[in-house]
């Protein structure tokens, strides 16, 4: 297909945009406070007519009931993958042949069943409850690590360059299995700035080395299982693009929050042991996923009286569900007593975080750190504050530097 | 109570385990495994949640 897309019929029977653009909805929003527009259109419907900023039409989820059955609905495909929202409208194809039959293969964030339930199967064993478990020591020397560091820098520091992502990043390469000698060279390719054919070569050859030397993690389980050699790669691939940018975003955004209301820090300073389910909470106040990847119905779906016709894109807010009223009470006030659970901070359904567990043990042990070891920790400022480019594609929220300062013991 | 569970379709997030770990726990694979299907009057509560939670609608409660 050929021409230009701004062809728009000039007359008046051409509807006056009944649609909502991303520019109108999402403009202004920041991680604790959420635009006013994306409220005004939860009270409006569940689900709003939405403009793509590639022109075309869908739906914005905005409250939590729909978006929850939405998705968990196999009726909505992943793919193919519409990710208008972006800045650039897409990326050149900068990546060789078998990167490229990898991601066909195994992008998990792209494929429907039953491709993607056995891909991610493959996994799972190394993300349950009980696996992280066993990570719980390794994270908290990690964590212990970084917190000496951070007083080692001195007041004033970034606490997300110097705490939150290096966290995320070694206790990433921990658990996938990428060698102790290779985690600069992970933080350089994929926290700081890389091709993506640099990163599918990481990937490589990160699982050569692990090849004649398998562990207990998760690359070694990739080289046992039946998967085939471009399934490994893109599976690893997902895995390593993945997670552990939210993780900082958390711990960052975690301690803003916290910095912000000494009330609800005090409650958990004088009782430890309600970070536990504070974590929810920290996560649906603070949830970074603006709107999750967009989902296509595959047949006219009618949920909650919002009819969804075949072929249309439905994209999900986690950020607008987790607001909303109608699902918890005084959604605007951050309560560490609250019950937060079924929030969709890590999506829901088949393509729910993965990593979830492991997520919530890295989060709740930095800040329960941050709590415990630096009481006099006060903000400078936050980036977050005002509005920051998208983190990524999708409207997902930049961290940002963190500036704070403490009293030197 | 009477608990079942659908395996085929869990998808390993582990909220049953967390809301009730007394009653499911994951397998090696990350698979739902339950350990009891009729749960006494104290942890009815926790049942109920484990499978408003679960995000395949694995668990099935009949009352």
């Amino acid at each position: 297909m050929t021409g230009s897309h701004s062809i728009v019929p000039d007359t008046d029977a051409a509807p006056k945009c009944p649609f909502h653009s991303p520019e109108s909805v999402f403009e202004g929003s920041t991680p604790l406070v959420p635009s006013e527009a994306l409220g005004a259109l939860r009270d409006e419907a569940a689900a709003v007519p939405f403009l793509y900023s590639d022109a075309h039409q869908g739906w914005l989820v905005t409250r939590h009931s729909l978006g929850r059955a939405v998705l968990e609905d196999p009726r909505f495909s992943m793919y193919p993958r519409r990710m208008p929202l972006g800045p650039s409208g897409g990326h050149p194809l900068d990546i060789d042949d078998r990167a490229i039959h990898s991601v066909h293969d195994a992008d998990l964030l792209s494929l429907d069943e039953p491709q993607h339930g056995k891909l991610r199967r493959t996994v799972l064993g190394r993300f349950s409850v009980r696996a992280v478990r066993g990570y719980q020591e390794a994270v908290q020397e990690i964590v212990r690590s970084q917190l000496v560091h951070l007083l080692e820098v001195g007041s004033p520091a970034d606490l997300a360059a110097e705490f939150a992502q290096p966290i995320s990043a070694r206790t990433h390469c921990f658990v996938l299995g990428v060698p102790d000698d290779q985690v600069q060279k992970f933080i350089s390719l994929f926290v700081d700035k890389s091709t993506s054919q640099q990163k599918w070569d990481f990937v490589r050859e990160v699982i050569e080395l692990r090849r004649d030397n398998l562990g207990d993690d998760v690359i070694s389980d990739l080289l046992g299982s039946e998967l085939t050699p471009t399934e490994i790669e893109g599976v690893l691939f997902v895995l390593m693009v993945s997670g552990r940018d939210s993780v900082a975003y958390m711990i960052t955004t975690g301690t803003h929050i916290l910095l912000s209301h000494p009330d609800q820090a005090a409650l958990l300073r004088d009782d430890p042991a309600l970070i536990q389910a504070a974590i929810e909470e920290f996560m649906r106040y603070g949830t970074m996923f603006v709107t999750l990847f967009p989902r296509t119905a595959l047949e006219d779906v009618e949920l909650e009286n919002v009819l969804i016709r075949k072929g249309e894109t439905v994209s999900v807010s986690p950020v607008a569900a987790n607001r909303d009223e109608r699902r918890f009470e005084d959604p605007d006030v951050f309560d560490v007593t609250r019950d937060s659970f079924g929030h969709l901070a890590f999506g829901h359904g088949q393509h729910g975080c993965v990593g979830q567990q492991l997520a919530r043990l890295e989060i709740r042990t930095a800040l329960g750190a941050i709590l415990a070891e630096i009481p006099s920790l006060s903000l400078i400022e936050a980036e977050q504050s005002r509005p920051l480019p998208w983190a990524s594609d999708l409207p997902t929220y930049e961290a940002g530097s963190l500036v704070v300062e403490w009293n030197a013991a | 109570m009477q608990i079942t569970v659908n395996t085929p379709a869990c998808v390993g997030a582990g909220q049953c385990v967390m809301a009730a770990g007394e009653l499911f726990d994951q397998d090696d694979d990350g698979i739902v495994m339950l350990l009891e299907d009729s749960p006494d009057a104290a942890q009815q509560a926790g049942a109920r949640r484990a499978a408003s939670l679960c995000p395949a609608r694995a668990i099935k409660i009949a009352e």
